[in-house]
């Protein structure tokens, strides 16, 4: 599996160059932005409007300890953190109860069902506000955070249940069948057969469960009011007031949010690809 | 929340509650309450900065609990930038609302004639009206009633760089438009900094309409006034300083920024800003000595100096089921004793006539300064559609400070936009 | 996993399988009690997603015809009654959409923006997870490295963007000054703004697209490309006649996602130019939300951009998949 498809065993010197080169330098523009975003908030807080632009200026940890004891952010984070497990565990559920159903039985409406998954994704957020807004307000969800779940689910599961269904479209039905033969429900086949083995499938769906949560704006901004009930996504615009923007705070802020989410990203890239995969090279 | 089966006894209440508050009936004036006897939990959005003064104002709400302690303060500290949209889409839905709302000054009109504001006249929040400085009541008036209680004004100045300009020669700020172009040219020409530097914001562009006799639209003869011979000269103004070189090609994305950075860095010699800047350019490398820094009044065009008006009022939602205990918090907020609290730990300009008699007041640097450049501050048309104006009006401006439109072609694409927004206006 | 079924690749929505056991009858097919069981586990999603979206959306294509906005939706607030005042106006805010030429323009940027951000990123992504799907030292570096963008919240990356790109102390022009080139204006100039948002969704998107495409090439069967070669096909044969089509499972999700996903790219935009300079980055999206939010809330007008933007996925997405269905391919 590691050995290449298409490459030769050696390559030129030439070619080692371009490859690694191409590699590089692609690394250096995804890396670069976040690099600067580190360095930034290790400058003092008012270092980032300069226009004299330097890598390094004074180095400090003076904006993650003001921003870590003198505000509200680990209460973001934590309300972030609960958020968005949330959604992934009820979203991963139910997006795979649904990819399940649609990839294993045939019934009147599949072809429909798929497109009204797709068809929610392609309806404008901004006009959606207003009325998911009363909504969860006559069913007393505002500020609360399973409304915020819900509002997110409706973002998560169309995809979620796209990708699972495709996931589980690879996994044979003989297992299904060996199931029922054994005296399993059709639900029961599905539970206890065939989800675990989708495990990759299952993970690739929660990592953007979790990331589209972790990372939403406009619904947490609209929905949530308070600090108790903050996620980081609002909570963080505390920082920016009418005449200015506090970026050494900002920074510091974002640097550790995004060093959670980095990490859990590391422990998964590998399901990741395998998980879009479907595994089929597996021997 | 379950609101259906509640939604009688909660409006029984509130009605009970405005009526014991003083509510908006036409009876006496409600000019005294036992706060001791006042109750319920009012939840105020505070839209201030909630590290610089968001504190201070917190030491003021835990003052009124101590004196009204049957009242429960919410503090909610929303972010500027959210919270119009915030409020808008709560108010329109009728949960999640505050009790009380720090508005914008332009946002007021709008908000009371969506009916989303109570009607303060003759309620307790409403404290000595006559003492309030009139500019700044005129943003909290609707249809002849008064939606808001003003808690602090501010207006736009010049910031000058005293060194810079005496090194081009001249000791004094600017007084006129001209002056304002021959000193940006004298110090780009003797220094090689830049002489001013422009905002592309809608407000900032107020100043050069109002120095020529124009102004977006005229709300009293419902007309609108954008592209007059006067507003035109005015945006011409703005066009002439960027093309001569008076001013640099301003920045478009974050505009304010760039200017205020460039004016602190003492890349440039002058900016226009008002008061709450006034902190934020001391902390630059071209003031390290206090003294350095010079504030005006905005040059006068050819037909008079004046800027707008700004600030926030405090506003009291119309579906709130604490007015009694809301209206004590606007009236103990807006009081003299608030005011100049306020006024001397974070120099926010007091509305209130008497707030100015204060020692503490008079004693603060940044009150000094810009009193009577406030002074001088023009009423804005305080109309429900007066948050829109701005919108069109900056697009163009960027493309007038992109070179894609003229000065004629900014008051006629804005004036043709806002014929959209303002239906039936000349 | 352990079966010896050859699974068909690529996952995202794979589908010779069905389409195979779909002709077959699936396994429970045909059942009552199946079918009552399938509904059961749909009914969870069609429940949330009805309720949610489809009733705003129903709500939508109603007020798309009126002329409702904030000030004459009833509405009683405490003290204040305010009666419904607005009326059925049939087509006019569509009427008044197209007659738009603004829209026009917005449109062209749209579909320029859509079809830039896709190109690039899905050709981009490609080119890198082919490079990645080789032997070569440094490979799980390099591919932690190229994920990483995905792993930062959108918000974060943009701002971190906005301000990289900032003319003034930015790190871009900071760079291009301590090298003594010219500055760039990379947000404020019309047509460089225009890169600029593009350059920034393509960075944003380009992981996601090279996790999804390098799966599909791993599981694109050796033996293909040995048989290929043994036949003497080129390099540039094999992409062509085995990667693209083997590929064509996940490219075909990635397109599509992709093209919904840039065409509805409400932050970028928003977060980096708020549409300017003077409108010239202002996508339909970032125009609807002005309608929805900015000034006076024109419910109406933001419900009829969201119908016209609606309708105008549904009309790509359908032509796509019919053109491939042309090619063979069973969706």
């Amino acid at each position: 599996m590691a050995r290449s498809h298409t490459g030769e065993a050696r390559r030129g010197l030439g070619a080692s160059i371009a490859l690694h080169g191409t590699l590089v330098a692609a690394s250096a523009f995804a890396l670069i932005p976040l690099l600067w975003l580190v360095l930034t908030s290790l400058k003092p807080k008012d270092a980032w409007i300069s226009s004299d632009v330097r890598f390094f200026d004074d180095p400090t940890l003076a904006n993650y300890e003001y921003v870590l004891t003198e505000t509200s952010f680990p209460r973001w984070l934590l309300n972030s953190v609960l958020v968005a497990g949330l959604t992934t565990v009820i979203g991963v559920l139910i997006a795979a109860s649904t990819g399940y159903a649609i990839s294993r039985f045939r019934f009147t409406g599949l072809r429909s069902i798929l497109w009204l998954l797709l068809v929610t994704q392609m309806f404008p957020v901004a006009v959606l506000i207003v009325p998911l807004y009363n909504l969860l307000g006559r069913m007393g969800l505002l500020n609360q955070y399973p409304g915020l779940v819900l509002a997110y689910l409706t973002v998560a599961v169309p995809f979620c249940a796209w990708l699972l269904k495709g996931y589980f479209d690879t996994i044979p039905t003989e297992i299904d069948q060996a199931g029922q033969i054994d005296g399993l429900t059709p639900f029961g086949a599905f539970w206890r057969l065939v989800l675990p083995l989708a495990k990759p499938g299952l993970a690739v769906a929660a990592f953007y469960s979790f990331v589209t949560a972790w990372g939403e704006v406009a619904y947490a901004t609209a929905f949530m009011t308070g600090d108790e009930h903050y996620t980081l996504a609002p909570g963080l615009q505390q920082f920016v007031s009418q005449s200015r923007a506090e970026w050494g705070w900002l920074t510091a802020a974002a640097v550790m949010i995004t060093i959670p989410a980095g990490a859990v990203f590391l422990a998964v890239q590998r399901h990741l690809v395998s998980g879009l995969t479907a595994g089929a090279t597996k021997s | 929340m379950r609101r259906t089966p509640l939604v009688g006894l909660v409006t029984g209440l509130a009605l009970a509650l405005a009526a014991c508050g003083g509510g908006g009936s036409a009876d006496k004036p409600v000019t005294s309450v036992d706060p001791a006897t006042v109750s319920g939990t009012v939840t105020y959005w505070d839209t201030s900065d909630a590290a610089v003064e968001g504190p201070v104002f917190k030491e003021l709400i835990k003052d009124f609990e101590s004196k009204h302690p049957k009242v429960k303060v919410n503090y909610v500290n929303v972010p500027f930038g959210e919270a119009q949209n915030k409020f808008k889409t709560a108010a329109q839905g009728g949960s999640g609302t505050p009790d009380v709302l720090r508005a914008d000054v332009g946002w007021v009109t709008e908000f009371a004639s969506l009916g989303y504001l109570a009607p303060l006249d003759g309620t307790y929040a409403l404290d000595k009206p006559e003492d309030l400085l009139p500019t700044p009541a005129g943003s909290t008036k609707f249809n002849g009633k008064t939606f808001a209680v003003p808690q602090t004004t501010d207006s736009l100045g010049l910031l000058y760089n005293k060194e810079l300009l005496k090194k081009a020669g001249h000791e004094a700020p600017p007084k006129t438009i001209a002056e304002l172009k021959q000193f940006a040219l004298d110090v780009k020409d003797k220094t090689g900094k830049t002489g001013l530097t422009l905002n592309v914001d809608g407000f900032f562009v107020l100043p050069f309409l109002y120095g020529e006799g124009g102004d977006l639209v005229d709300a009293a003869n419902k007309k609108i006034t954008v592209n007059s011979p006067q507003s035109v000269a005015g945006l011409k103004v703005i066009s002439d300083l960027i093309s001569s070189g008076a001013a640099a090609k301003p920045a478009i994305a974050d505009s304010y920024l760039a200017a205020m950075t460039a004016f602190k860095e003492g890349r440039t010699a002058m900016i226009y800003n008002g008061p709450w800047s006034t902190t934020d350019a001391l902390k630059g490398s071209a003031f390290k000595n206090k003294e350095n820094l010079g504030v005006a009044p905005v040059p006068a065009g050819s037909v008079k100096a004046a800027s707008p008006t700004g600030g926030h009022d405090y506003t009291v939602y119309a579906g709130s089921k604490n007015l009694a205990a809301s209206y004590a918090f606007v009236r103990f907020m807006s009081s003299t004793d608030s005011q100049s609290k306020v006024a001397a730990r974070l120099g926010l300009l007091p509305t209130r006539t008497s707030a100015y008699a204060r020692p503490e007041v008079q004693g603060n640097e940044l009150v000094k300064t810009w009193k009577p450049i406030v002074d001088t501050g023009a009423p804005r048309a305080w109309i429900p559609e007066g948050g829109q104006l701005f919108e069109p009006l900056v697009q163009a401006y960027q493309g007038m400070a992109t070179g894609k439109l003229d000065a004629a072609g900014v008051g006629r694409t804005v004036d043709g936009k806002y014929r959209e927004i303002l239906k039936g206006w000349n | 996993m352990t079966t010896g079924t050859r699974r068909d690749a690529p996952g995202l929505a794979a589908d010779r399988t069905v389409r195979g056991r779909r002709r077959a009858a699936g396994p429970f097919a045909g059942r009552w009690s199946a079918h009552w069981y399938a509904w059961a586990m749909v009914a969870p999603v069609l429940l949330v997603m009805g309720v949610l979206i489809g009733y705003p959306l129903l709500r939508g294509v109603y007020l798309s015809l009126t002329d409702a906005t904030e000030a004459n939706v009833g509405r009683t607030i405490g003290m204040n009654t305010i009666p419904a005042t607005y009326r059925f106006v049939g087509l006019d805010n569509y009427v008044q959409i197209f007659s738009d030429s603004e829209f026009w323009l917005r449109l062209g940027w749209t579909f320029l923006w859509t079809v830039a951000s896709v190109t690039l990123t899905v050709g981009l992504g490609l080119g890198l997870a082919m490079l990645l799907n080789r032997r070569l030292r440094f490979r799980g570096l390099y591919r932690v490295i190229l994920i990483l963008p995905w792993a930062a919240p959108a918000f974060v990356s943009t701002f971190i963007w906005r301000y990289v790109l900032n003319n003034d102390f930015g790190l871009a022009n900071g760079m291009l000054r301590a090298a003594g080139l010219p500055t760039v204006e990379w947000l404020d100039d019309p047509t460089m703004a225009k890169v600029s948002v593009i350059l920034v969704n393509v960075w944003l998107g380009i992981a996601f697209n090279m996790v999804a495409l390098l799966g599909g090439l791993q599981s694109v069967p050796r033996e293909l490309y040995e048989a290929a070669r043994v036949d003497g096909a080129s390099a540039w044969q094999q992409f062509r006649n085995i990667t693209l089509p083997m590929l064509r499972p996940v490219s075909r999700t990635v397109i599509l996602l992709g093209t919904i996903w840039s065409f509805n790219q409400f932050p970028v935009i928003f977060l980096l130019t708020r549409g300017g300079p003077n409108g010239a980055t202002e996508i339909l999206v970032t125009a609807a939300y002005r309608d929805a939010f900015m000034g006076l809330r024109d419910y109406s007008g933001s419900a009829a951009n969201g119908m016209v933007i609606l309708v105008l996925l549904v009309v790509m997405a359908s032509l796509y998949l019919r053109s491939l269905r042309k090619q063979g391919e069973v969706w």
